[in-house]
């Protein structure tokens, strides 16, 4: 089950992952693969873990005080849970989005570039470059080409999020890890983030949290299915919601519960 | 080599800001260090009761000449310390708060015939000498004059008190610089202060918290006006004090000039924007439920304000009170001008003293400014300062919980 | 029935009636809460002015423009000079913010962001605490300790100081005094950043502390000037402590750090023996002036918060 894809690359190798908050257990024995240049959505009731399992994958729960994690992830076959991982360069090479647009208090600018700076680029023209390439690329720059100096707060929400994509995009990640990123935005906007997330995929492997099945089904590639912080489905996203071999997954999918 | 560079400059930055957080911690160490390294040893009962200024005594012996050795020093007398069988009087040479050698009284027998002398100014009046004073010139008789100067030390003055049968003259110092005044007058101030604050404070948080309506323009100006009190820097309070209080003080009573109800009506000002922003902070506290269950049993809003709602704001309005007490307590540059500097033994509330704060700055501001008691009254504020603001924390976070 | 209804009636009648004699004797305490602005504003102003009247002191009213160019404080009988005392003290006020900021938002840093629960509980008692200690022992810890610092540090460049007495120590005896302030203000800012952009810049692979300098402090900048203005205020209304290491220099203004110097505050409370007269009443005068001072500050200060903040 944990390999779908066999004659495509593994981007990530997860090995029976056991993570818990003090002593409060929040994912159990996960193990699944997360193939190259497809789009994975990992769907679950609230507080199934999901998201839990989603920041893992960039190491962002090392925030978390009490946070303890046993088990294995290799991404691109080095193990980031070892000592000295340079987890710095993990969140460089994947990219996070996370479920409410959140720009920096800077201009529209100043957020595309705010990653490369930290990396210790200041050519100008470089910077430039990045920041157009990035909008295009997260189809926001014809709307916002005059007014790159602006605050980013003056953008609409879905404006917001697409800025937020973009920053991820300029730091050339192989991967984009998204979390719930249209939970907070309307049909429209939602359409278009949906839009730029097949388009994305072209370039990028990308992990997406949500709540929304029906956007699991147009977008994705796989589809996993968590329950209380166990996986209990991992397959081709068509046939998770055509056939799926777990009764609870059935339920799920078909609404019964959720 | 590019993130090695990041990583050495992420150690350096948050090793610059641990240290540099040190900054506080070291200061707070170093003003209760300093203070108390200069004023702990200053410390003690007498300074607290103590009368400020010195007095000093004239007087002679009357009786028949002493030519007995029958006292016998107290068994608890140290090394330094000398006794006079024959006069029963215990001595010791010490240092006074500015440095100054001086002859201590250390003892005095209570059949000795220094208990009670007669008053070379002041006739029918009796002179005791008792421990605690400073020995002045006396002047011995017996078979001649003979001078003993406080200079010449207490070993040598009690061999002279030895020798000698009979006193012309003796000169007695009680020792000074004690700050019962003050500290009664700090205790005035903050009772007072209180009393006039507290009711105007408590009235007004009332007011604006449970019966002022929230839109009303008027209202608002009036929180806005009660607000700023809190930027006024407390030295324009002492302005308010001599403009206002002084001349008002004045008229009604037979204060002349500053007196310790002008300064308890500026202090009242000044503590009052606490008392109306902390009680208030705890009548929001209070759910709505108390209010409407109140007025359902049919009380008026009137009854369930007093009856119901004050009581709960009561841990508010105490934590008010200790904040107020700490306030005033430190509180200098206001009492300047709304008091005035001068340090008083006796204390009337219609006239001027001062409170421990202004205490130092007196001490201070002279031409040799005495850093020792400056310190040990320091001490004094500080302890209790700093213990009004912890109970208050501590009861906060109880509260909370 | 109709008896006891009628009674009710009555008794709600009567209980809206107490309720209003209620609320109008409530508007008392209130209204005369309120009152004390306005009597500071007008007796003060009233005593300040009457310097420069010649009803009040004839041939010996202070000359206004004198008073407010002069870089000379006191020439017998009658003329008084503020101009420096007002550079001074601003000049004071400046290098002591630029002294106590960056201590303040690095603590505050620390504080917030940087230390486990506990150790940071710690620290922010320290300040809560350094906050209350009184002017007046911030005063005798200035004479007896940071003057005599300053005077090290003076003969380490070679000058004499009047014992320590000195521009830089009245600096160094501000800028503790308004650490506590700023810093205070600072954690709550801080504090109040959501988690959301900091995780945000940490995905972006900022280091911990390039998401403080770049995310935290760009965001919580509004609330740290707020605090940063309201130390300002504070120094600038300082007096006790100040006037202890200040040294009342007669003229200026005086830019040497070793030298000493003289604040509004200062000029108002040394001195002081009279309680009556014309030397006593200009020091109302100079009361104006600094409360004008303070809420012309306020005023630019909080317009240059409105233009910083304008991201965030």
């Amino acid at each position: 089950m944990e390999n779908i894809n066999t004659n495509t690359k593994n981007v990530f190798k997860i090995k029976n992952l056991n993570l818990s908050y003090g002593s409060k257990s929040a994912l159990q024995n996960i193990s699944m693969d997360i193939p190259k240049n497809q789009i994975t959505a990992l769907i679950g009731p609230s507080g199934c873990g999901k998201s839990t399992l989603l920041r893992t994958l960039n190491r962002m729960n090392d925030l978390i005080d009490n946070c303890k994690i046993k088990g294995d992830i290799r991404y691109e076959d080095n193990d980031i849970f070892e000592k000295d991982y340079d987890v710095i360069g993990l969140r460089t090479n994947v990219g996070m989005v996370f479920q409410k647009p959140n720009p920096f208090p800077m201009s529209i600018f100043d957020n595309i570039a705010y990653g490369p700076r930290c990396q210790g680029i200041k050519n100008k023209k470089t910077l430039q470059e990045i920041v157009e390439k990035s909008l295009k690329n997260a189809a926001l720059y014809d709307e916002v080409k005059d007014r790159l100096r602006d605050s980013a707060k003056e953008l609409s929400g879905g404006q917001q999020q697409r800025l937020c994509i973009a920053r991820a995009i300029a730091m050339e990640p192989d991967v984009i890890l998204m979390d719930e990123p249209t939970s907070a935005l309307d049909p429209i906007a939602t359409a278009k983030i949906e839009d730029l997330i097949l388009e994305l995929k072209e370039k990028y492997t990308i992990v997406i949290v949500t709540h929304n099945m029906q956007q699991a089904a147009r977008i994705s590639d796989n589809t996993a299915f968590l329950l209380m912080g166990d996986l209990i489905e991992y397959d081709k996203t068509d046939i998770i919601f055509s056939q799926p071999s777990k009764e609870k997954t059935e339920e799920y999918i078909t609404g019964r519960f959720g | 080599m590019k993130k090695n560079n990041r990583f050495i400059r992420d150690r350096i930055y948050q090793i610059l800001i641990s240290l540099v957080s040190l900054i506080g911690l070291v200061i707070l160490i170093a003003v209760f260090g300093y203070v108390i390294k200069n004023g702990s040893h200053l410390l003690s009962w007498d300074l607290l009761t103590g009368d400020y200024y010195s007095e000093v005594y004239d007087a002679y012996y009357d009786g028949n000449p002493v030519t007995g050795s029958e006292f016998v020093a107290p068994s608890n007398l140290d090394n330094e310390t000398y006794f006079s069988t024959r006069w029963g009087i215990a001595l010791k040479d010490d240092l006074d708060v500015e440095g100054h050698h001086y002859i201590l009284v250390v003892y005095v027998d209570i059949n000795s015939p220094l208990a009670s002398l007669p008053d070379k100014n002041e006739e029918g009046n009796y002179v005791s000498v008792t421990s605690g004073q400073e020995l002045g010139k006396i002047i011995f008789i017996d078979e001649g004059y003979n001078i003993m100067n406080p200079t010449d030390g207490a070993e040598n003055a009690i061999q002279m008190f030895d020798e000698n049968s009979d006193i012309y003259n003796i000169i007695l110092t009680t020792s000074g610089k004690g700050i019962r005044g003050s500290l009664i007058t700090t205790v005035y101030l903050i009772v007072m202060t209180l009393i006039i604050a507290l009711p105007i404070g408590v009235l007004t948080a009332i007011y604006l918290h449970e019966f002022a309506s929230k839109t009303n323009k008027i209202v608002g100006i009036l929180r806005r006006m009660i607000e700023m009190l809190t930027g006024v820097p407390s030295i324009i309070y002492g302005l308010l004090g001599a403009a206002v209080f002084i001349p008002f003080v004045s008229s009604i009573s037979n204060a002349d000039g500053g007196s310790l109800i002008s300064g308890a009506l500026t202090l009242a000002v000044i503590i009052l924007p606490v008392i109306i922003s902390s009680t208030e902070e705890t009548l929001k506290t209070i759910p709505d439920e108390y209010r409407q269950a109140s007025l359902a049993l049919g009380a008026t809003k009137s009854q369930t304000t007093f009856k119901v709602i004050l009581k709960s704001a009561i841990p508010g309005i105490l934590s008010a009170i200790l904040l107020s007490i700490g306030r005033i307590i430190g509180e200098s540059a206001a009492l300047i001008y709304a008091i005035g500097t001068a340090i008083k033994d006796e204390i009337i509330i219609t006239e001027r003293s001062t409170s421990l704060a202004v205490h130092i700055w007196s001490v201070m501001s002279g031409e040799t400014p005495n850093f020792e008691l400056a310190s040990a009254i320091s001490i004094i504020i500080l302890v209790v300062v700093l213990l009004m603001n912890l109970t208050v924390k501590l009861a906060v976070k109880r509260i909370s919980r | 029935m109709a008896l006891s209804l009628k009674n009710s009636i009555n008794i709600k009648k009567k209980n809206r009636i107490i309720d209003k004699i209620t609320r109008g004797g409530l508007l008392i305490p209130t209204i005369l809460s309120a009152s004390f602005v306005i009597l500071i504003v007008f007796f003060v102003s009233m005593r300040g002015v009457s310097p420069f009247l010649n009803s009040q002191y004839g041939e010996l009213s202070v000359d206004f423009i004198r008073f407010i160019s002069g870089t000379t404080w006191y020439i017998s009988p009658n003329i008084y000079g503020i101009f420096y005392i007002i550079i001074n003290t601003l000049y004071v006020v400046i290098l002591a913010a630029l002294l106590a900021v960056p201590v303040s938002i690095f603590t505050a840093l620390f504080i917030a962001k940087m230390t486990p629960r506990l150790i940071s509980g710690f620290f922010k008692t320290v300040v809560e605490l350094l906050a209350a200690v009184p002017s007046i022992v911030f005063g005798v810890f200035g004479l007896g300790v940071i003057t005599g610092i300053v005077k090290n540090i003076a003969e380490l460049f070679g000058t004499q100081t009047a014992g320590g007495i000195s521009t830089l120590s009245t600096v160094i005896v501000l800028a503790i005094m308004i650490i506590p302030t700023i810093t205070l203000l600072a954690v709550t800012a801080i504090n109040a950043v959501e988690k959301d952009l900091e995780e945000n810049s940490l995905a972006l692979g900022a280091t911990k502390m390039q998401t403080l300098f770049k995310v935290t402090l760009v965001k919580s900048k509004s609330g740290i000037f707020a605090g940063i203005i309201l130390g300002i205020g504070r120094a600038l209304g300082e007096a006790t402590a100040v006037s202890m290491v200040a040294g009342n220099s007669g003229t200026g203004p005086n830019f040497n750090i070793f030298n000493t110097t003289r604040t509004l505050t200062s000029t108002m409370l040394l001195g002081l023996k009279e309680t009556t007269g014309l030397d006593y009443d200009i020091r109302f005068s100079v009361g104006i002036v600094l409360i004008v001072l303070i809420i012309l500050t306020n005023l630019i200060l909080n317009f240059a918060k409105k233009k910083i903040g304008r991201f965030s």
